[in-house]
């Protein structure tokens, strides 16, 4: 069996882990992170992309909002490429109690959230198709981040400082001798290998699967899944981050976010963060959640619902129900909770907070290895983030606009050039077009990848070099997790788009007799 | 505006339909807001291709399709209706020169590389017939990224064909003239129409062909002159050259449209393309009048004795399904049969066959739709190609063999009600 030797074990490749890696590979630990899908395919990989600027937790949860603005101010400065601008609102929906405003200014003072109140005609002269009948809107600074775009850049970072990421690597189990985590024994998923990767330190950042992998150290971690779908609309149907001035509920939150809007979400516990299904009736009620904020909202094209799994945590947390929760991260050192040295755990959190959980983890990490070195994840910027301006939404139109006749458009509705695509295949090493997919936004927008996936697999066949069955299979695999995330929604103009990229597949193309 | 016919829809099916009521005596009207699926798909004329296992004859698997099928259209039709279709289309387009039968087949390559059922092919996809083997070189252009010869020849090489044979099958990329990155296939089927185009591709070619193969091109041989570009490229080469259809726009189906656009011209026949049908009057259950809307026109209205229905499925908002579950007929209102009332409507496997995919109208015998309890929803309605409920047109490769026969045959139903 291969060996691996390092300082520090990440388990976990969301952003909390990636997070891990940059940092404690910034403080000069040789740190390996092993995930047992691609970066970011777990929670990370499946929110809506609010960059919170804590409003939505200044009431029930005010540690958890003071968490959200300061990192909010931090990512501002270190991930701008990640971040688009936009700004938030709240407001009062008629649903809502108009009591709750007035806490909820309150709780933005307490939390340090800036937040002003605006008249409602200035709030629907900036988003117009705001339902009428609010009857009282805040600015707070929300804002919308790429979650795979952050988290490529903390691995792309932590590898220039030498980390080893492996994705497709799925811990078998861990090493423990003498009471102390002393590494795991993980499959290469895409070469079949076992490899022992010893570490003095291991780092569980598995998210809604750290419970899994405690249970392999023999500790008990017990997660709460807490199930939420989101739905991304095919259109900007605000430009402003919307949020329900209330007690956080379901659908209350609409995101903008590069060229399409996300509503979102639901809150159910879940019993296994892998098995669980998108049901009729939650997209129903996400459908009537958004009416309420933008009257219409179902005469707009849904193109693809998915759901993500909080890993939610609390000792001692039984029967309670997962919304209420606290949305603050836990670090979990098992040498004084459970006598088992050399072995962190990291949960609860957000997005938003990776990068605080992160340093937590590893000023923890570095006491337990006797390591006395400052955290400077807060101050240096990620890869295409030094200039420190955010992404907006024309930059892919005005870069297309510089090639227009030198470069072939491959995907129409996101707008990715083929250069771009072939790059983003060689760099990835992948032949899977779903890790391209969520490295360029491949066939992400209204068309579902109804005419850039033929393009793509001819592609792909011509520059990985794969057999014509290999790129067959990619294709097919494509179609059916596409198919995973339009199927719960599938009505009105987006079924039309369906019914027609089923003419080019089956009808045109014939895939269904694709040799495999 | 008055006629005898009013058509709704300008896809294979209305365009059947509209040509064979001007040419039997009727003065008829086509309206549709804009051009239909033959934009979309192949010209091909798929009768039947999958009974879900590979169809090697139509004409033999079609009684036995029905008898297990009752509610496709096509156990509305006698098979010598769907034969008389296909003769009529010949006759009607003689410049694609349609080729092949109801009896057997023919297996055409796909742009992904897997050899397709079909019945009826232009002359000059005709080329490309797998069924004995053979050898062949697909071409890739420069700038089209709608076809990927590799991928396709590696796929096509490994077919497993029902009669044995073997197909060797290889790619020759072209550097052609020009310097645009992203040429569509109309651009090249444009640039095609230059001579000068034509002999630049055809002696880089040259080259590079081995003897015994056949030549295979992304279908973008010209467009209004293509019968010249292909045989040009022909005799240039001396060697059969052929056309695959690829992504939209469908060259080859922009030149069918365009023939019997012509066609119905010919006929005496009015085309009006651009307004919605957004409604109809109705008396008792008889057709008055439809009501057109045009972007920023007053509705008009078109009066008839006999209206068509032909305007597609799902794909072409014809059969609407609503974020609640709802599902209607977009043009009358009629009722939508075999759509189900609850989950599940679509299944977990995108190739699974859907429970909401034969949605559609129900006819009777003659092709009119008929309402819950059997009876014509309106006496003098008749509605042909997509629309019509039963079918899965694109798991059967059936849609263009549906759209010409029940189009044919409503109009056949109509002429024989008139005299």
């Amino acid at each position: 069996m291969a060996t691996l030797q390092a300082d520090v074990l990440v388990i976990g490749g969301g952003s909390t882990g990636v997070g891990v890696a940059r940092d404690a590979t910034m403080r000069g630990l040789s740190t390996v992170l092993v995930d047992r899908g691609d970066l970011a395919t777990g929670t990370t990989g499946r929110f809506h992309g609010l960059l919170h600027s804590g409003g939505r937790y200044v009431v029930k949860d005010p540690k958890a909002a003071l968490e959200c603005i300061h990192e909010n101010r931090v990512l501002r400065e270190i991930a701008a490429d990640c971040i688009e601008d936009t700004g938030g609102l709240f407001v009062t929906t008629p649903i809502d109690d108009p009591a709750y405003a007035d806490r909820f200014v309150e709780g933005c003072r307490g939390a340090d959230v800036p937040v002003e109140e605006i008249p409602v005609a200035e709030a629907i002269r900036r988003e117009p198709r705001l339902n009428p009948r609010i009857t009282r809107a805040f600015i707070v600074p929300d804002a919308s981040v790429d979650s795979w775009k952050t988290v490529w850049g903390c691995a792309r970072s932590a590898m220039a400082y030498g980390a080893k990421i492996l994705p497709y690597h799925e811990v078998l189990r861990l090493v423990v001798e003498d009471s102390a985590v002393k590494g795991a024994v993980v499959e290469d998923h895409r070469g079949g290998e076992e490899m022992e990767i010893h570490a003095d330190l291991v780092v569980n950042a598995a998210g809604a699967w750290a419970g899994r992998i405690a249970a392999m150290a023999g500790c008990e971690v017990t997660i709460l899944p807490g199930k939420g779908i989101m739905i991304a609309m095919n259109h900007r149907l605000v430009n402003t981050v919307v949020n329900r001035c209330e007690m956080p509920a379901d659908g209350d939150i609409i995101v903008p976010i590069r060229t399409v809007s996300v509503i979102g979400t639901t809150d159910e516990k879940v019993a296994d963060p892998d098995d669980w299904d998108i049901t009729r009736d939650e997209v129903q009620k996400m459908l009537d959640a958004g009416e309420n904020l933008v009257p219409g909202f179902r005469e707009a094209r849904a193109l693809r619902v998915w759901g993500g799994v909080r890993p939610l945590f609390q000792e001692k947390a039984e029967g309670t129900d997962t919304r209420d929760v606290t949305r603050a991260h836990t670090l979990l050192n098992h040498r004084t909770r459970d006598g088992l040295e050399r072995f962190l755990t990291i949960t609860g959190g957000k997005f938003c907070t990776f990068r605080l959980m992160a340093e937590d983890t590893v000023d923890v990490l570095c006491a337990e290895l006797g390591v006395d070195r400052a955290c400077r994840t807060a101050h240096e910027p990620l890869p295409d983030s030094e200039d420190r301006r955010f992404y907006w939404l024309g930059a892919r139109v005005a870069a297309r606009e510089e090639n227009l006749h030198r470069d072939q458009l491959i995907c129409e509705c996101e707008m990715i050039p083929r250069r771009r695509l072939e790059e983003a295949m060689s760099r990835r090493a992948t032949t899977d077009l779903d890790d391209i997919r969520r490295t360029v936004r491949l066939g992400m927008g209204p068309c579902q990848g109804g005419f850039c996936i033929y393009r793509a697999t001819g592609i792909l066949h011509q520059v990985q070099r794969i057999p014509a069955l290999a790129a067959n299979g990619s294709l097919l695999d494509f179609l059916q997790e596409r198919w995973k995330g339009v199927q719960p929604i599938l009505y009105g103009d987006q079924l039309r788009q369906a019914r027609l990229d089923d003419w080019i597949f089956q009808g045109l193309l014939d895939v269904g007799h694709l040799p495999v | 505006m008055s006629a005898d016919a009013v058509v709704i829809g300008a896809g294979l099916a209305g365009l059947t339909a509209a040509i064979r009521l001007a040419e039997g005596g009727l003065s008829t009207t086509l309206v549709a807001k804009g051009v239909g699926a033959t934009h979309l798909a192949p010209a091909s004329i798929d009768v039947l291709g999958y009974a879900p296992a590979l169809v090697e004859s139509p004409a033999r698997a079609l009684p036995a399709f029905t008898d297990e099928r009752p509610d496709h259209p096509y156990a509305r039709l006698s098979p010598r209706i769907v034969a008389a279709s296909m003769d009529w289309l010949r006759e009607r387009v003689p410049a694609i020169s349609y080729t092949g039968s109801l009896d057997e087949n023919l297996l055409v390559p796909t742009a992904v590389g897997v050899a397709k059922p079909t019945a009826l092919v232009p002359e000059a996809m005709a080329g490309g017939d797998l069924r004995a083997g053979g050898r062949f070189a697909f071409v890739g252009l420069r700038a089209l990224k709608d076809f990927y010869p590799a991928y396709l020849a590696e796929n096509l090489s490994q077919a497993k064909l029902p009669s044995g044979a073997a197909v060797e099958a290889r790619a020759v990329e072209l550097r052609d003239p020009g310097d645009e990155a992203d040429v569509n296939p109309l651009g090249y089927a444009r640039q095609f129409e230059e001579p000068g185009f034509r002999k630049a591709v055809a002696s880089e070619l040259l080259s590079r062909v081995e003897p015994g193969e056949a030549v295979g091109f992304p279908a973008t041989l010209g467009l209004d002159n293509h019968r010249t570009v292909w045989r040009e490229l022909q005799d240039l080469l001396e060697r059969p050259v052929f056309e695959v259809p690829t992504l939209p726009p469908s060259v080859p189906g922009i030149r069918l449209f365009r023939a019997l656009r012509e066609r119905f011209r010919q006929a005496g026949g009015r085309l009006v393309m651009g307004p919605t049908v957004v409604g109809a009057d109705t008396r008792d259950v008889v057709v008055e009048r439809v009501v057109v809307q045009a972007a920023a026109a007053r509705p008009a209205t078109h009066e008839a004795r006999w209206f068509v229905l032909a305007t597609g499925g799902f794909a072409a908002g014809a059969i609407h399904l609503d974020s609640h579950g709802e599902v209607w007929e977009s043009v009358f209102g009629l009722p939508v049969a075999g759509a189900p009332g609850a989950e599940p409507r679509f299944l977990p496997r995108y190739l699974d066959d859907h429970p909401m995919a034969r949605a559609g109208l129900a006819v009777d015998e003659v092709l009119r739709p008929i309402d819950a309890r059997g009876r014509p929803a309106l006496e003098n309605l008749f509605a042909c190609g997509a629309v019509l409920g039963g079918a899965e047109p694109w798991r059967e490769q059936s849609g263009n063999g549906l759209a010409l026969s029940t189009g044919f045959a409503a109009a056949s139903h109509i002429l024989e009600r008139v005299s």
